[in-house]
């Protein structure tokens, strides 16, 4: 599997719309389960960092600007 | 013979007082374009040009000034009525009184002007602009570009230092949910004639970039109304409607519309609602992540449930099931088992009996009674049957047993 730092955000999306699909399906294996929830947090977690920066992060563009 | 010559002051005075006294050249409406517009000491100096409509090409071409009494009045009621100032490069209508001063030259001094036609050639301009836009097919380009899901590579064209870029990325960045945003500055002029030209230049250096931006915002800030006849520009819409990346426009105008309200994906009224709009934008994919997090993780935990669930049914109806398959194969049993043994059991006493009847049959043949009956007898004597008439002698009692009683005789004579 794709480590997901190599995805783009919208492949990590389109991830995790195709895990929640094999979820809801029938074809879903339960000896996959953990292994698809795992990766699905994977992505969850990646998607949101790329949405959301660290306090740290903000204080130096904000600072940037003043300079 | 040659006149008195006579000075250019002369000459210049008798232009002067015919220009003075004639009464058609005094306060009369006139339509012309502005050009080289400036304002020194109050007063505005500028250039009326009345151009060719086939090329262009000025064909009319008079000095001209606004006296600084007149001109605080005449710009603001200008400003308020057009939704920008009086610039170069419009089309005007105004009252003027032709002058000729000795030392100055011709000009005309401007006491009035009218609003109205400037807005109604500002709308005509603006509306063959969206023809041409509209008939080189480039006019819903921009709109009609699909937005990344997260737009948070903002290229922003403003001014450096201006209120309204401060106010922009303040925002932006201040945004309460922490949402990512990477911006970089391409500075350009936002005013006057230079500003299409200087907004198209920070276009082009953004377009050699553009798999490092997801957005172009253009803001100019916060002040009061300004000039925005210098966006009514057809390459500058040009530029915009065919850019590869979306565009926002927030170039601080309440009232007014320019060409480029025409041709970009977004427009705003201010920086502030720009960085508003992309923070929406933003919190919608927040949302999604969100929502789809719920999703998933009701999606396994239904998955596991759902298992279990699957489990614990197996499980109750197993024992039913083992203990239905026993109860069936007794049933079975008790139903197969008499039927077969009793079967069994007749056809072996049926044998048996047809043996014992074969037997009896043979015992009855073969039994002395059988015999007598069908007509012999048995001689006994003294007890004895006698088998051989040497053993006898003459005078012996013989007893002959018939099938049906006996008879005594003497024996007389013996034949050997």
């Amino acid at each position: 599997m794709q480590p997901v730092t190599d995805l783009t955000y919208s492949q990590a999306l389109a991830e995790l719309e195709q895990i929640l699909a094999a979820l809801r399906g029938d074809d879903c294996d339960v000896d996959k389960l953990t292994s698809m929830t795992s990766r699905a947090v994977e992505l969850l977690n990646y998607c949101r960092s790329r949405l959301t920066s660290t306090d740290e992060e903000l204080r130096r563009i904000l600072e940037s600007l003043q300079n | 013979m040659m006149a008195d010559p006579i000075t250019l002051l002369q000459l210049n005075s008798r232009i002067s007082s015919l220009i003075a006294g004639d009464v058609s050249l005094h306060d009369v409406w006139v339509t012309a374009e502005t050009g080289d517009l400036r304002v020194s000491g109050g007063h505005c100096y500028l250039e009326l040009i009345e151009k060719d409509p086939a090329n262009g090409r000025p064909v009319a071409r008079m000095r001209a000034i606004i006296w600084a009494s007149h001109y605080a009045h005449i710009s603001s009621e200008f400003a308020v009525a057009t939704g920008q100032q009086l610039v170069s490069d419009l089309k005007v209508m105004v009252k003027v009184t032709v002058n000729f001063h000795p030392a100055f030259g011709l000009s005309a001094v401007i006491s009035d002007i009218n609003p109205e036609f400037t807005c109604g050639d500002l709308i005509r301009r603006r509306m063959m602009m969206i023809r041409r836009l509209t008939d080189e097919g480039i006019i819903d380009m921009n709109r009609t570009l699909p937005w990344p899901d997260v737009p948070w590579r903002v290229a922003v064209v403003s001014a450096v230092g201006a209120a309204g870029y401060g106010d922009f990325i303040t925002h932006l960045y201040g945004n309460p949910s922490h949402l990512r945003f990477s911006t970089e500055l391409f500075p350009a002029v936002m005013q006057g004639e230079n500003a299409p030209q200087s907004i198209i230049a920070a276009l082009d250096e953004i377009a050699v970039r553009t798999d490092d931006f997801d957005c172009v915002v253009i803001i100019r800030g916060g002040g009061a109304t300004g000039d925005l006849a210098s966006f009514d520009n057809y390459d500058l819409a040009a530029n915009v409607a065919q850019f590869p990346l979306p565009v926002i426009v927030g170039i601080g105008h309440e009232r007014d519309v320019t060409i480029l309200d025409y041709v970009v994906a977004v427009r705003v009224k201010t920086p502030t609602a720009a960085a508003e709009w992309l923070i929406g934008r933003m919190e919608a994919a927040l949302t999604r992540v969100r929502d789809l997090a719920a999703e998933i993780f009701r999606a396994a935990t239904s998955k596991v449930s759902g298992g279990l669930q699957q489990l614990a049914y197996y499980q109750g109806l197993l024992p039913s099931l083992s203990l239905g398959k026993i109860d069936r194969a007794r049933s079975s049993l008790d139903a197969a088992v008499p039927e077969a043994l009793r079967h069994a059991v007749e056809l072996i006493v049926r044998r048996q009996n047809d043996r014992l009847d074969a037997a009896s049959r043979l015992v009855e043949a073969l039994s002395p009674q059988a015999v007598l009956r069908r007509g012999y007898s048995v001689c006994r004597v003294n007890g004895r049957a006698v088998t051989d008439a040497s053993a006898l002698n003459a005078g012996d009692i013989l007893t002959t047993v018939l099938a049906s009683g006996s008879i005594k005789s003497t024996v007389t004579e013996i034949e050997i």
